[in-house]
């Protein structure tokens, strides 16, 4: 499994020797660690968190798929421009703002797309020849390469942006005003809150195993405890379900889910709203226009 | 398996939206249907735990470790529509919460993942374990095979879904997204997956199903009669030896290569696999088989006694493979493995054209996997004199290779400790 964009806020380096069991647990505070980091973030006072939630939400789609279709790099360096001065106002530390991404693109993508720089067919920049093997890149390859990492580099900055500027309360009901249907928004917020409470679990019981044993176990053994873990967990599913069930009954639930928060749109959220069209548009035409 | 965005091109990433939006829309009718008011509680928790699945590492064979997803799991326990809701529930949360897989991705992500693979995997395991009963180990090794299969399919979807993009999206001759070929893409994705994570997640999931059977039977029972009611048959575990189970997959792997090799030779004992066995000299193969199971008797153990503890299964099985590997001599034709750009075209059909750049830098110093020298690769040598050189290329790579990446992960761990795994085989 290649896990994709680069985590927001992960762990410090685990000292020593890591195992599986130390990974997962690195893994999982990573993910608490992240949550807490993006929390604080998308409450302090800054020019993406005092937008609308739906603005914000429609806006940044709307960069993304800007991203997404523009064909020139000149496009991309002007959406990524507008990310930068969007971060710096929404008081993103800008370090890490920049770091997260740039250091995790080379791997992700810079690695995915090295060889093709050396089999796409067309002019060579040089020709080494190593032995039998020839090194020579060729300036389409170069094309494609650079204009693939920019675009996987300013995507994941959009969406890392969007991520650390918007508590998870308001990404859920800016959903729902995109017309997403109540259900899948309802069991989106029930699963963010129970997600928690399971890493709070697991995180407990891979501690509980980690202090206790000492000296080496096979990898079946380990294999064996590991299901056995996701098998007990399961258990503790379906027993959880029923009793958040019954809770939800016991407090009047009938099937029906009403939310109370209500939004306006300001004007400076369309305004913004209306800037980040213009940039975008941009960003595309910038390609149509300049080969 | 997560496609960040960029990767795909806006019209194919909204395009694999139109497939997937109207079965999330029958997923959760479906599970509305027999939940009622239960769905959502029931749901969430079920995305909450998918999340917390996918955060576990798996201790695998050799040092490193890898992930699951356990998409099979769940809809063996809840059937494949629910499974495909708390999956793409776990998969959305991640892209928009976690930065795990594009935002525009989510719905390639959530096809290849959260329904393309619990579909499948059920499918398999419900024609795999058709009859029998609940607590049976042909249910836990069904469940395993379905997870097999099914996140091997997603990952050929994946593959496809990157490799039109070169075909679809080109600007003056470069690629604007994905730059990969469907011949590309899709062996890059199939090699990473059959020989890697697919096998973590069928054994995931098979040994989960059977601690299911062991400690929760009434998940796999009374569930089974509100998610699939046409799947529950009850009764106890009926074990069957291993031996049995053994022999009979032999005997069936061997009937099939069988009725292929036969095929292939057109109905022709003697031109199996197309190739002409009547050219072989058997004795010559005796004595070549008969040095092989010599010196495999020698090495194997003494591969298993030498190395350190954590390398000595993993070590001896290569060994193992290394000396095994003369067999191919006995194939008339081109042997597998060794096979030349020519070779492979002629098999084929066709060139991957990146191996036709690389194969210049694999012809030296062992050219055809065998020692440049006149005892071992003599026009008019006995058969077991290029069987040894065989194995002396091959146990010679496996312990270049070995090394280097040894080295690699040595000076990898030095600079950054957490990307790389303790035993000495890169993460």
């Amino acid at each position: 499994m290649t896990t994709a964009a680069p985590a927001v806020g992960r762990g410090r380096p685990l000292e020593g020797r890591i195992g599986w069991l130390e990974r997962t647990l690195g893994g999982i505070t990573g993910n608490i660690e992240q949550a807490i980091f993006t929390e604080h973030h998308a409450r302090s006072d800054g020019w993406l968190q005092r937008r609308d939630p739906r603005a914000k939400m429609i806006g940044l789609l709307a960069a993304i798929l800007a991203a997404s279709l523009t064909t020139s790099v000149a496009g991309l360096a002007l959406l990524y421009a507008g990310t930068l001065a969007a971060a710096r106002a929404s008081r993103v530390p800008f370090a890490f703002f920049v770091k997260r991404v740039w250091l995790g693109i080379p791997f992700f993508a810079g690695v995915v797309v090295l060889p093709a720089i050396f089999f796409v067919p067309g002019p060579r920049i040089f020709d080494l020849a190593l032995g039998p093997a020839h090194l020579a890149p060729s300036w389409n390859g170069l094309a494609g390469a650079l204009i693939f990492v920019s675009r996987v580099g300013v995507s994941v900055s959009l969406a890392v942006l969007l991520v650390v500027t918007t508590p998870w309360a308001d990404v859920l009901k800016s959903l729902r005003a995109l017309k997403v249907p109540q259900v899948f928004v309802l069991v989106l917020s029930m699963t963010y809150r129970y997600i928690f409470l399971f890493l709070h679990t697991a995180n407990g019981i891979l501690l509980a195993r980690k202090s206790r044993v000492v000296g080496r176990t096979s990898g079946g053994e380990q294999r064996r405890w590991i299901t056995g873990t996701m098998g007990n967990l399961m258990s503790r599913a379906f027993k959880m379900s029923n009793d958040v069930y019954a809770a939800m009954l016991s407090r009047g639930f009938a099937g029906e889910i009403r939310t109370y928060a209500t939004y306006r749109l300001r004007t400076s959220d369309v305004a913004a709203l209306a800037g980040v069209a213009v940039v975008a548009a941009a960003a595309v035409l910038v390609g149509r226009l300049l080969p | 398996m997560h496609i960040p965005d960029g990767y795909l091109a806006p019209a194919v990433s909204l395009a694999l939206a139109v497939p997937t939006i109207p079965i999330w829309a029958v997923a959760t009718q479906r599970v509305k249907k027999v939940l009622n008011n239960r769905t959502v509680p029931l749901l969430a928790i079920f995305s909450a735990l998918s999340f917390t699945i996918m955060m576990f590492n798996i201790p695998v064979p050799g040092g490193t470790t890898a992930h699951g997803v356990g998409g099979t799991l769940i809809a063996v326990v809840l059937g494949p529509w629910a499974a495909a809701v708390a999956v793409s529930t776990a998969l959305i949360l991640q892209a928009l919460f976690f930065g795990d897989g594009g935002i525009l991705a989510i719905f390639a992500n959530c096809l290849n993942m959260g329904i393309i693979l619990p579909f499948v995997g059920y499918a398999t395991y419900r024609v795999l374990a058709a009859g029998s009963p609940v607590l049976s180990t042909r249910r836990a090794v069904a469940a395993g095979i379905g997870a097999y299969a099914g996140i091997t399919v997603s990952a050929l979807a994946v593959g496809i879904e990157l490799g039109i993009e070169p075909v679809l999206f080109s600007q003056n001759g470069h690629a604007l997204y994905s730059p990969y070929g469907l011949s590309e893409a899709i062996p890059a994705m199939l090699a990473a997956h059959v020989f890697g994570a697919s096998i973590v997640e069928g054994l995931i999931t098979g040994l989960g199903v059977s601690y299911l059977q062991r400690r929760h039977p009434e998940y796999l029972t009374s569930l089974r009669g509100i998610f699939a009611p046409d799947a529950a048959i009850d009764g106890t575990a009926a074990r069957r030896p291993l031996w049995q189970v053994v022999t009979a997959a032999a005997a069936g792997s061997a009937a099939v290569l069988a009725v292929v090799g036969l095929v292939e030779g057109g109905g022709n004992p003697n031109r199996m696999f197309g190739a002409d066995w009547s050219r072989v000299d058997w004795p010559s193969v005796a004595t070549m088989l008969l040095v092989t199971a010599v010196i495999g008797l020698v090495l194997v153990p003494a591969a298993y006694l030498v190395l350190p503890a954590s390398l000595k299964r993993i070590g001896a099985a290569f060994t193992a493979i290394a000396v095994i590997a003369p067999i191919g001599l006995i194939a008339p034709g081109f042997a597998y493995g060794e096979g030349s750009a020519e070779n492979v075209k002629a098999a084929f059909g066709y060139v991957p054209s990146g191996l036709q750049d690389l194969s210049g830098i694999f012809s030296a110093p062992l050219s055809g996997y065998s020692v440049p020298l006149p005892f071992f690769s003599h026009a008019s040598a006995p058969l077991w004199h290029a069987a040894v050189g065989y194995e002396i290329s091959g146990i010679l790579g496996v312990l270049l290779v070995g090394g280097a990446v040894y080295g690699l992960a040595r000076a990898l761990r030095r600079n950054g400790a957490e990307e790389v795994a303790p035993e000495g085989v890169g993460a």
